[in-house]
C-alpha cells in the first residue's frame, strides 16, 4: 500500500533548503496554522523564518495563525512582539518541541549546535493521518494553555501562577505530602478545619501540628476549629503548652478536614474513611489550589464557622458569668440577711443582749448595703453610666482619711496586722471625684487586711514623673497565680466572702480617671511573700490641659 | 412527765458549722432558746477535728466555707457517724438543686434535706423537729 502523490514524509537539511520548505508552507495554507515553540527561543524557530511580509501576507489571506509556548522572564519581550504577529498566543508550563501544523501539512524543526554553529533539520509530512494525529496533539495542549496576556500579567505583577488541582484517592500520598509542606510553609496565619476528634490525632502524626505549632511560636496566627475530646486532648494539651497564642475551638464533626495557607492556598480534603490511623488513609477526593476567588471563599467560610463558634462560646461564658453572679449575690445578700432576720427574732428574748444584737444588726446592714452599692456600681460601669463628680482636694488627706476607718476596725478586731501609713505633710492636689477615689483606696486596704493574717500593711503616696502613685503593700499570703490573669475582672476572688466586684469597679474608677491600675506578688523574702497593688493618675486630667476649663469633660460630667 | 419530756429536749443534740459568726450566734442561741444542746464552730475543718461519733442527733451544715465546703465536710463525717442526720442550709440560689443532684448521686440517693438561707428561727426550729423525728 503506498500514499497518494501529494502524501510524503521528508526530512530537509540546510538552512536555505529550510526556509524555501517554511515559506511553502505558509503559502500552501489556506484557514489555519498552529504552533508549538520552546522556550528557549521563540524568535529563533519561527521569527526569522516568519518574516514579517510572510506575517502581513497570511493575514491578508485571512490565515489564523494560533501558538503556544512557554513564556517567562525571559523571553517575555520576545513574546509580546510575537502577539502583534499571531492571532492568538497561549502560554503552557514546560512545553517541548518546535512544530507547525496547518490543514495539509507539518513541519517540526530541530536546532542543534555543532561546535557552536546551529544546525537544523527538518521533518516534513503532508501525510493525512500525520497531519490529523499532529494537530489533534496542538489541539489538547491549546485546550490546557493559558492566554498569554495573563502569564505576561502574572510575570510583570509578579504573581505565582494559579493552580487548581484535584486528586483522586489514588493520589493520596502525595496530598500527604502536599499538607506536610503546606503546614512547612506557614508564614503569617494558618486557619485549620479538622473534621473530627480522629484527625486532629492524623494530622498530628503528619507532623502538621508540631509545624503550625512553629510557626505560631514564630508570630504566625493559628486558628484551629475540631471535634475535641479525651481522645485528642493530650495534642490540644501541647499546642497550649508551646503556642499558647493557638486558638484551638470545639466544633461539630464535619466531612472535610480544610487547611488555608497565608491566605494564599488550600487544601480542602474529604474524609473517606473516618475511623483510618493515617491522614492519606482517610482522605478520599482533595483539591489543593492556590486560585485567589476559591482561597477567599473557603476563608470566608472558615470565618464564618470562627465566628459562630467564638459567639457560642461567648455566650456560654455569658451565661456562666449570669449564674455566678445570681450565686453570689444571692450568697451575699442572704448571709447578712439571715443575721438580721435572726437577731431580730432573738432580740426580744434576750433583752440583756439588746445593744449587742442592735450592733450586730447594723453591722450586717451596712454589709448588706455595701453590697448593693457595689451592684449598683457594676451596673453603671456596665452600661458605661458610671460619672464622676471632681472636685479639688488633697490626696494626702484622703488617704489619711481612709486609713483611720481601718485603724479602728483593725484595732477592735485585735487583729495581729500593723498598718504602716505616715501622714504626708505636702499637699497631693488632685481634681477628681474624692468619694470614688476612697472607694478605691478602701478596697484595696480592705482586701490587704482581709488576705493578711499578720504582719504590715504599708499605705504610700507619692509623685513621680508627673503622675500620682498610690500603693498598698501587704505581707499576706500574696495572690494566687491562678487569678493573676484576671484579677480585674468580675466575680474573680479568692475569698470566701465577697463576691469579687471590688477590684473590677476599682479598676473602671482608675480608668475613668485616665489612670492605671495593677497588682503583684512581692519579691519573696524569708520573712513574708504578699502583694502591692497600686494606682497611678495623671496629675492633670486627660483632655484637660487642652480644654483649659476648669468644668469637667466627657466621662467626667457632673452628676 | 415533764420530766420525761425534757430528758428528751436535752438529748438532742446539735452542731451549727458556719463560717459566718453572726449565724452560728443566731442558730445556736435560737436552738437552745428551743431547747437544743448545740455547738457551732466557723471552721470546718477545727469542725472535723473535734467531731466524735454519736455525740449529736443532727449537724446543721453551712455550704460555701474556706479550707473545706460543706459537702466535703459531709463526706468526711459519714465516714465516721453514718447515723447523724445532717441538714444543709444554704444561701445559694442556684446551688440548691445542683446540690440536691449531687447528693442523690453520691450518696445512693439519700434524700438530703436543705434549708434554704434566710429562714426565720421558728420555721429553723420546726424543720429541725420534723427531720429529728423522721
Amino acid at each position: 500500500m503506498t500514499f497518494s502523490p501529494s502524501e510524503r514524509t521528508e526530512v530537509l537539511n540546510g538552512v536555505e533548503n529550510i526556509t524555501n520548505t517554511i515559506l511553502r508552507f505558509l503559502s500552501n495554507a489556506k484557514n489555519r496554522i498552529s504552533g508549538c515553540l520552546d522556550s528557549i527561543d521563540p524568535l529563533v524557530s519561527i521569527g526569522v523564518e516568519l518574516s514579517e511580509k510572510a506575517a502581513i501576507d497570511l493575514k491578508n489571506r485571512g490565515v489564523k495563525v494560533k501558538h503556544i509556548t512557554e513564556i517567562n522572564k525571559e523571553n517575555i519581550h520576545h513574546c509580546k512582539e510575537l502577539m502583534q504577529v499571531f492571532d492568538e498566543l497561549r502560554h503552557l508550563d514546560g512545553i517541548k518541541g518546535n512544530f507547525l501544523v496547518s490543514e495539509t501539512e507539518y513541519l517540526a524543526i530541530g536546532f542543534a549546535l555543532h561546535e557552536t554553529k546551529p544546525v537544523v533539520q527538518l521533518v516534513y509530512s503532508s501525510i493525512k493521518t500525520i497531519v490529523k494525529q499532529q494537530q489533534y496533539i496542538f489541539d489538547t495542549l491549546w485546550n490546557k494553555a493559558i492566554p498569554a496576556e495573563q502569564k505576561i500579567r502574572e510575570i510583570e505583577e509578579g504573581i505565582k501562577p494559579e493552580y487548581f488541582e484535584v486528586f483522586t484517592d489514588r493520589d493520596r500520598e502525595r496530598v500527604s505530602q502536599i499538607l506536610f509542606d503546606l503546614a512547612k510553609s506557614v508564614k503569617k496565619e494558618a486557619l485549620i478545619l479538622l473534621p473530627s476528634v480522629k484527625s486532629l490525632i492524623r494530622v498530628d502524626r503528619l507532623g502538621l501540628i508540631d509545624n503550625v505549632i512553629m510557626a505560631s511560636q514564630k508570630g504566625a496566627t493559628v486558628k484551629i476549629i475540631c471535634p475535641l475530646s479525651e481522645e485528642n486532648s493530650n495534642i490540644t494539651r501541647k499546642i497550649a503548652e508551646k503556642a499558647p497564642g493557638t486558638s484551638v475551638l470545639n466544633g461539630n464533626n464535619s466531612p472535610y478536614g480544610m487547611y488555608i495557607v497565608d491566605s494564599e492556598k488550600f487544601l480542602k480534603a474529604d474524609v473517606k474513611v473516618p475511623l483510618a490511623e493515617t491522614f492519606s488513609e482517610a482522605i478520599g477526593f482533595c483539591i489543593y489550589s492556590n486560585s485567589k476567588i476559591s482561597v477567599e471563599s473557603f476563608r470566608s467560610i472558615f470565618d464564618l464557622l470562627w465566628n459562630e463558634h467564638t459567639l457560642n462560646e461567648e455566650l456560654k461564658r455569658a451565661d456562666k458569668m449570669q449564674t455566678e453572679f445570681i450565686n453570689i449575690a444571692s450568697h451575699e445578700m442572704k448571709t447578712p440577711t439571715q443575721a438580721i432576720l435572726g437577731y431580730s427574732n432573738l432580740i426580744q428574748r434576750h433583752p440583756e443582749k439588746r445593744d449587742e444584737m442592735l450592733q450586730a444588726i447594723s453591722r450586717n446592714a451596712t454589709r448588706l448595703q455595701r453590697l448593693t452599692s457595689d451592684i449598683l456600681d457594676v451596673t453603671k460601669i456596665e452600661s458605661k453610666s458610671l460619672k464622676l463628680t471632681l472636685e479639688k482636694f488633697n490626696l494626702n488627706e484622703l488617704m489619711s482619711d481612709v486609713v483611720d476607718d481601718y485603724r479602728n476596725e483593725i484595732e477592735k478586731s485585735n487583729s495581729d496586722v500593723k498598718l504602716l501609713h505616715e501622714p504626708q505633710k505636702e499637699i497631693i492636689q488632685l481634681e477628681a471625684d474624692k468619694n470614688r477615689l476612697g472607694q478605691v483606696i478602701s478596697n484595696l486596704l480592705g482586701n490587704a487586711i482581709k488576705f493578711t493574717k499578720k504582719g504590715t500593711i504599708r499605705v504610700t503616696g507619692e509623685i513621680k514623673d508627673s503622675k500620682v502613685l498610690v500603693s498598698v503593700k501587704d505581707t499576706g499570703q500574696g495572690i494566687d497565680p491562678e487569678i493573676m490573669s484576671k484579677l480585674f475582672s468580675k466575680f474573680v476572688t479568692r475569698s470566701e466572702r465577697g463576691t469579687g466586684l471590688g477590684l473590677f469597679i476599682s479598676k473602671s474608677i482608675i480608668e475613668a480617671h485616665g489612670g492605671k491600675i495593677w497588682g503583684k506578688n512581692n519579691d519573696y523574702n524569708a520573712n513574708s511573700r504578699g502583694a502591692t497593688f497600686t494606682f497611678s493618675l495623671p496629675l492633670v486630667r486627660p483632655g484637660k490641659a487642652e480644654t483649659g476649663t476648669g468644668t469637667a469633660t466627657g466621662d467626667a460630667s457632673k452628676l | 412527765m415533764k420530766e420525761v419530756m425534757r430528758t428528751i429536749t436535752r438529748n438532742q443534740r446539735i452542731l451549727v458549722v458556719d463560717d459566718e459568726p453572726d449565724l452560728t450566734t443566731v442558730f445556736s442561741m435560737g436552738l437552745e432558746d428551743n431547747g437544743f444542746k448545740v455547738d457551732a464552730f466557723n471552721d470546718p475543718l477545727l469542725a472535723l477535728a473535734e467531731f466524735k461519733k454519736g455525740s449529736y442527733d443532727l449537724i446543721l451544715l453551712d455550704y460555701r466555707m474556706p479550707n473545706m465546703n460543706g459537702f466535703e465536710l459531709y463526706t468526711e463525717i459519714r465516714k465516721i457517724d453514718d447515723k447523724v442526720k445532717i441538714c444543709f442550709i444554704t444561701a445559694f440560689e442556684i446551688y440548691y438543686e445542683e446540690l440536691r443532684k449531687k447528693f442523690h448521686l453520691a450518696y445512693d440517693n439519700e434524700d438530703i434535706k436543705l434549708i434554704q438561707k434566710p429562714i426565720e428561727i421558728d420555721e429553723l426550729v420546726r424543720q429541725i423537729r420534723g427531720q429529728l423525728a423522721s
